[in-house]
């Protein structure tokens, strides 16, 4: 492999782009994966209930929520 | 695999450009995020949908299957419209 092609700004701009995406679907799955297990307690039906939607959607902004709470009191402790 | 051959070395040494490059590791990625998520969406739905293995696979449980992927799919796009929003509100106060 041409060695240059390696120190190239576009593929070091987009390794770093690709890694904000890797981070950012990595939190998406694994909250998902908590907030179905959550939210979804019944069989899966053809499409969900208004509550199980609110659910998900309200899993993952309290999850979000809490994430900051932790930081700041983590931050606090130092 | 010969799939960094693709290059124009006389001597049959590879010599790719940055785009093609960023072509590879670009569907490289594609392949690893839907294998992922296919290893979760197997697992969840296994757990929702077949609750006492039998000898074959029944008809309610491909359907419970179909339906539950179609769902997951769903709760994926519903967290991820959450997640969004949340640090849209959040970037104000930093």
């Amino acid at each position: 492999m041409d060695a240059s092609a390696l120190n190239s700004p576009d593929l070091q701009r987009f390794l770093n782009q690709e890694k904000e995406k890797a981070m950012v679907n990595e939190m998406v799955a694994k909250l998902t994966s908590v907030c179905w297990d959550k939210c979804i307690t019944s069989t899966p039906g053809n499409k969900f209930s208004s509550s199980e939607s609110a659910c998900l959607s309200n899993c993952a902004q309290r999850f979000m929520d809490m994430t900051m709470i932790i930081m700041k009191r983590v931050q606090s402790m130092q | 695999m010969d799939s960094f051959s693709r290059g124009s070395g006389g001597n049959g040494s590879p010599e790719l450009s940055t785009d093609q490059l960023i072509d590879q590791v670009k569907a490289q990625l594609a392949q690893a995020y839907a294998e992922e998520f296919l290893e979760i969406v197997r697992e969840k739905c296994f757990d929702k949908c077949i609750t006492k293995p039998g000898s074959s696979l029944g008809g309610s449980e491909s359907s419970c299957i179909s339906r539950c992927v179609d769902r997951y799919i769903e709760a994926t796009g519903i967290v991820a419209k959450a997640l969004f929003n949340a640090s849209q509100s959040q970037s104000n106060f930093f």
